[in-house]
């Protein structure tokens, strides 16, 4: 799964370990998100999306693998 | 995730200081047969005898009784197993969906390690050599998991980006 996160973080110029507090997650798990080798739980996914006023769908994408 | 079944975060401090002198004691009783008078001479036992050989009529083994021992390594061996399971199972600071996910990769993980050395073992050592390694194999499944939990997360420290 792909997802443009650091780029909605680059538009609300907010820092991985600003995100992590806000969220309430370690800043290991927005970095593995954000790098693609952690795949968030539908908990955390809608959390994330929910504070950049977006859908799931616009921060997350299936790739082919998928 | 269920952090519920986490001891709290300070516990990790307290598994190391217990940790460390209980492994030093082990040490001196597995290697130089140390043995401290005043734990005892006589241990309770569930059962003693020549060998589990409850089904043998000439069996002359004892339920329930008490038999001269010491409990030194009795001591040692719990005490090594305490606070490596406080090491091991603490909450870290920030505990969350991906630290439970780490740490359950690492159980796996230290689980097929730990019985691959063990098959490994069973092969090719046998008699008092073999109970030397399964006195060990006691303590490796949580030593392999606490090494591989903290390798993982102090990569991913060290991988992320510093930015402003």
């Amino acid at each position: 799964m792909k997802n443009n996160l650091r780029v909605e973080r680059a538009i609300k110029n907010i820092t991985q370990e600003e995100l992590a507090k806000i969220i309430g997650v370690s800043r290991q798990a927005i970095n593995s998100i954000e790098a693609a080798k952690y795949v968030p739980s539908t908990v955390l996914a809608i959390k994330l999306s929910d504070y950049f006023g977006k859908t799931v769908n616009e921060i997350f994408f299936l790739e082919e693998t998928d | 995730m269920n952090t519920n079944l986490l001891l709290p975060y300070t516990f990790r401090k307290w598994g190391w200081i217990i940790f460390a002198p209980s492994f030093i004691l082990g040490v001196l009783v597995l290697f130089l047969n140390v043995e401290f008078d005043w734990l005892g001479k006589k241990v309770f036992t569930i059962y003693a005898g020549s060998g589990l050989k409850i089904l043998n009529d000439a069996d002359t083994g004892q339920f329930f009784s008490f038999i001269s021992g010491n409990y030194t390594q009795t001591f040692a061996g719990i005490l090594c197993l305490v606070s490596l399971m406080m090491i091991a199972f603490s909450k870290e600071k920030t505990e969350d969906e991906f630290i439970w996910r780490t740490r359950m990769d690492s159980l796996l993980w230290a689980t097929y390690i730990n019985y691959f050395i063990l098959i490994f073992c069973f092969l090719f050592f046998f008699d008092f050599e073999f109970l030397y390694i399964m006195i060990f194999n006691m303590f490796t499944i949580l030593i392999i998991f606490i090494l591989r939990f903290n390798y993982i997360l102090y990569k991913e420290r060290k991988n992320m980006p510093y930015e402003k």
